[in-house]
């Protein structure tokens, strides 16, 4: 098969569905929307038209939310039908992502019950428990008593291995941002290895892109977890994503073991993306200080939006490439995802009565 | 209806300060003037004149409408229409009134979808406990069967409602029925009133069955409450119905009148506005102008012709029974101001060539009917959302059917089937190689009397053409354009030297001792347009250029002009057997579908399986008819007389959906 006839089908689809999502009119609209119940009305007639179903007949947002992960889920099922048996590979593993975001969602509620002690009676209905891509017990999960109950929910899933390196005392310990973090450091393994299956420019186009993901995941890991929460640098290490420019580099420099492991990785962000060395540079280590506390914070902000934005920008690109080529389905997807957050952060700031300033500032 | 664009004129007037608004609401009634920004008077004078001061921004009636149109959308109320007393007697617009009072039926909507989230977070913990049960996952459940020795049990059970559960306390012995997750929780309350478990076997053994079966009723009665709490958010917006329509008069007026406004220029005293308006209203808007400011205006017209004609708007009057094919030449582009207006010919070209393609008397008749109930029902339902089959779509069924009924007894087709004896042929029988007898004898014939349709709508084409250029006094276009006399007259000659050559069975080309010499003059005008165009536009002031660059341009434009000449029109005139190849594909379709229905020996089978070809052929078959038509339309017909460059007439009144600047 030809890369016109993997592609023509699929990407003139996807590129007409790019060409009607109107993410910016919509979330105007939203934003200056006096309530919530005005906020949701917006998206009659939009692909979100079932959220507003769903709101008016249940008043549950979250619901509405749950709603819209399972069109995502769907859409992906959908365009992975249209593609090549390795192109649908590589989405499943996309999909995988979508999955592993529920997933924690389940393990958090399990660890707000088990180790917190807080009720979850309501909160449980709001994860998806059908099948996403591995056959995961969410019931087992969310009611096991035990964690070796919960981890038996995973089963002859890929997570087995993960959830089996922890145990209910490291987690009372540390909390569940270790699993969570071995469970994003999964994810990418997955992500490289669905990679080394594409063929030729779909490939090399989607190396390209993720690299730059997990740079921009890497850096986003430094400045919150190295700056903000104060990990050490060999812990630092551990939680990098062993991919992309920055982890690659970091490994060759062996930042880890040198005198000043966060000058070196400091110095390998900055030149690679110049951009940000100013905000980067501008993060002080000490959260004794409340003015730096506030300062770093809005550092990081400043760093997560250039980011958000260079993603973007990345996956805008693609659209401009090859049009028979897995590209426009990664922009697409992307895309989906962007409009999704969106309408989901409005939905919640106007839940929360946020001011029409306030979101745009959040947005921003 | 007017057979060319509208004559349009442009009005200037003056008005006292003090009338301005009488003036705009009046204006506004009519709703025939296009407003223009005072932008040609002397720039001395300009300076004299100032903007308009806005009361209230227009972002803001904008900001404040939508939200009126939102709320009125969610209680599915329609807007209202705005009559001429609605404005007279509009009152004055209190925004901070009406901001409020929008917020009071928000926040009354706001907490009925408080309590709706709760009722559905209720349903959830019902459902899920219920799946457990179904999915044989009783571990994840505890149920307990049992007497407290102390403490009211009233107490005891809002303490365990808090948690969440079904709780059956109103015989002995009490039944909790929890999660398993939650088991912590209950027992530490249930200690609390000496819970013991019963020993009652029957009582522990039904105890499960019971506590679902509760479950399910309380599942059903929650849901009611949940559609109860919908209609009644629904009903809360309708309750307000008729504030909600004047507010959104009222908003609507006043945001139309700032749009108007935007449009006028002010000295100290007077009012200066300027707009187009079609030539026939003129004495209407003069009249109301007059009586507005009891004749203290003064009030110019200019006509069209003194000005730019690429800047006068269009408009073109249809009758209302050729509204959707005017949707189609509007979705193309705006023809250009004083051409004729090809709303009738599209409607003509289209009808026609959608019989020929879909030829069907039953058939037809079903596109009707669709038409018809389609058209009922949106009627009914004026908010009813456009489905796959639009009101558009329905409108326009409403013509095709009949066209195709016409076709269908013109073929002697029915459902695919000879009734009736055809009027011209039997289409049917041509496609089957069965011809009955007449000059139509085989799909070729077929072929050539779409050709002939085809040519036909080709030399409407010019001819409109033609009519456009004269009364545009365009006679450079008239005669040297591809589409002009020159193009008319190499069209005649191919289609002559086309039709000899079939003639003699392609065997020799036709010779005429007129042929050369006509066809060479053509090619002369070709040659001399681009000089031509070059010396009369030098007299119109264009710039110089060199020789050898009008030399090359002549060349070039030559050698594209001869190409798109001959192989445009060639191209043009053999699109049209797409006509012929759609009616064969359709005669072949309904035989095949009846070929496979004389199949099986069961006559419910050969029944289900002709209804299902039918219904096939008339969705797909339709269809493609239907947009062959329309590309026949717009590239081979229109591209002969439409330029498409006018800029549509796009009147402020009352019913403007849309206000743009």
């Amino acid at each position: 098969m030809s890369k016109v006839s993997d592609y023509a089908f699929v990407n003139a689809k996807l590129r007409a569905r790019i060409g009607i999502m109107r993410s910016s009119h919509l979330i105007d609209e939203m934003i200056k929307a006096p309530s919530l119940g005005e906020a949701v009305s917006k998206l009659e007639g939009t692909r979100f038209g079932h959220i507003a179903e769903v709101y008016r007949s249940t008043g549950d947002l979250q619901q509405a939310e749950l709603s819209m992960m399972e069109e995502e889920i769907a859409s992906y099922r959908e365009i992975a039908g249209y593609l090549p048996a390795h192109s649908a590979r590589f989405l499943t593993v996309l999909l995988e992502k979508v999955e592993m975001d529920n997933l924690k969602n389940a393990l958090r509620l399990w660890y707000s019950d088990v180790v917190r002690h807080h009720m979850i009676s309501f909160r449980s209905a709001y994860v998806c428990r059908s099948l996403i891509v591995h056959p995961i017990d969410y019931d087992k999960i969310m009611n096991a008593e035990s964690y070796q109950e919960m981890a038996r929910a995973f089963a002859g899933t890929p997570y087995e291995e993960v959830v089996s390196r922890f145990s209910l005392d490291s987690l009372t310990e540390n909390g569940l941002f270790p699993m969570e973090i071995a469970l994003d450091h999964l994810w990418f393994k997955h992500l490289d290895e669905a990679l080394r299956h594409l063929k030729g420019d779909d490939r090399k186009l989607a190396e390209k892109i993720y690299s730059v993901d997990v740079d921009l995941k890497n850096i986003l890991m430094l400045t919150r977890y190295s700056y903000y929460f104060h990990l050490p640098p060999e812990k630092l290490k551990s939680v990098l994503i062993p991919m992309g420019y920055i982890a690659t580099e970091a490994d060759k420099r062996k930042a880890a073991e040198s005198d000043d492991p966060m000058g070196t990785i400091r110095e390998i962000v900055e030149r690679h993306y110049p951009q940000i060395s100013e905000e980067i540079a501008g993060i002080r280590r000490t959260t004794d200080d409340l003015t730096a506390a506030a300062e770093n914070a809005d550092q990081i902000l400043r760093i997560e939006a250039y980011l958000g934005e260079r993603r973007k920008k990345e996956y805008m690109k693609l659209l401009g490439g090859s049009p028979f080529s897995i590209g426009v389905v990664l922009a697409y997807f992307f895309l989906y995802k962007h409009e999704d957050s969106l309408v989901s952060a409005v939905l919640s700031a106007k839940n929360y009565k946020w001011t029409e300033d306030r979101i745009r500032e959040a947005l921003s | 209806m007017s057979m060319f664009t509208q004559k349009m004129r442009m009005l200037t007037a003056v008005v006292m300060d003090n009338d301005r608004e009488k003036v705009v609401k009046a204006l506004l009634e009519k709703g025939v003037m296009e407003f223009v920004h005072i932008g040609t008077l002397p720039a001395d004078k300009m300076q004299k004149l100032s903007a308009h001061a806005s009361t209230i921004p227009r972002a803001a009636l904008t900001d404040m409408r939508v939200r009126v149109e939102t709320l009125m959308k969610e209680g599915a109320i329609a807007l209202p229409d705005i009559e001429k007393t609605s404005i007279d007697d509009l009152p004055d617009l209190d925004m901070e009134a009406a901001r409020r009072a929008l917020d009071r039926l928000s926040g009354s909507l706001d907490t009925i979808r408080g309590q709706q989230r709760e009722i559905n977070q209720k349903i959830n913990f019902y459902k899920e406990m219920i799946r457990y049960k179904d999915e044989k996952d009783d571990e994840y459940l505890d149920l307990r069967v049992g007497l407290t020795s102390h403490g009211d049990s009233k107490d005891l059970l809002a303490r365990l409602e808090a948690i969440g559960g079904v709780f059956l306390f109103s015989s002995k012995p009490f039944i909790s029925l929890t999660l398993r997750r939650d088991s912590s929780r209950v027992t530490d309350i249930m200690d609390k009133f000496g819970w013991t478990e019963s020993t009652d076997t029957e009582a522990q053994k039904g105890a499960m069955a019971e506590a679902i079966g509760e479950a399910n009723e309380r599942i059903g009665s929650l849901e009611g409450e949940l559609r109860s709490l919908s209609e009644e958010a629904r009903k809360r917006i309708a309750d307000k119905e008729a504030e909600l329509k004047a507010l959104w008069i009222n908003v609507r007026v006043h945001e139309l009148c700032e749009h108007v406004e935007s449009f006028f220029s002010y000295t100290k005293n007077t009012t200066l506005f300027s707009g187009w308006v079609p030539s026939d209203d003129t004495d209407d808007i003069s009249r109301t102008i007059y009586d507005a400011t009891g004749g203290k205006c003064i009030i110019e017209w200019t006509d069209a012709d003194q000005v730019d004609p690429d800047s006068v708007p269009v408009s073109m009057t249809s009758p209302k029974i050729l509204r959707p094919f005017e949707r189609m030449v509007d979705n193309y582009s705006t023809p250009e101001y004083g051409s004729i207006n090809p709303t009738p010919f599209t409607a003509i070209a289209y009808l026609c060539m959608f019989a020929l393609m879909f030829a069907d008397l039953g058939q037809g008749f079903v596109l009707l009917l669709v038409g018809i109930i389609g058209t009922i029902i949106y009627k009914r339902d004026p908010l009813r959302k456009d489905g796959l089959i639009s009101r558009y779509l329905c409108n326009l069924l409403l013509y095709l059917g009949p066209a195709s009924m016409v076709g269908g007894i013109l073929f002697g087709s029915c459902f695919g089937r000879p009734v009736f004896p055809a009027l011209w042929f039997d289409y049917e029988a041509v496609v089957a190689g069965e011809p009955v007898g007449g000059l139509v004898q085989s799909v070729y014939d077929i072929l050539a009397i779409t050709i002939k349709f085809g040519i036909c709508v080709i030399y409407l084409g010019l001819f409109l053409n033609w009519i456009n250029l004269i009364r545009k006094k365009r006679f450079f276009e008239l005669v040297f354009d591809k589409n002009g006399l020159v193009g008319g007259v190499v069209y005649t000659i191919g289609i002559w030297f086309a039709y000899g050559f079939v003639g003699s069975g392609y065997k020799e080309f036709p010779s005429a001792p007129w042929f050369m010499p006509v066809l060479l003059s053509c090619l002369a005008l070709v040659v001399i347009k681009g000089p031509l165009g070059y010396i009369i536009g030098r007299r119109h002031g264009k710039g110089r250029e060199s020789i050898a660059r009008v030399a090359i341009d002549t060349v070039m434009d030559f050698v594209v002009e001869v190409l798109e000449l001959f192989s445009g029109f060639l191209s043009n005139t053999l699109s049209f057997m797409r006509v012929a190849g759609l009616g064969i594909a359709h005669a072949s379709l309904m035989s095949a579908f009846y070929q496979m229905a004389a199949m099986p020996d069961n006559a419910v089978a050969a029944i289900a399986i002709a209804v299902v070809g039918n219904v096939l052929v008339i969705v797909l078959e339709g269809l493609s008819a239907g947009i062959q038509s329309l590309r026949l339309n717009y590239y081979e017909f229109f591209t002969k007389y439409f330029t498409g460059h006018g800029i549509a007439f796009e009147p402020v009144g009352l019913k403007s959906r849309i206000v743009s600047d």
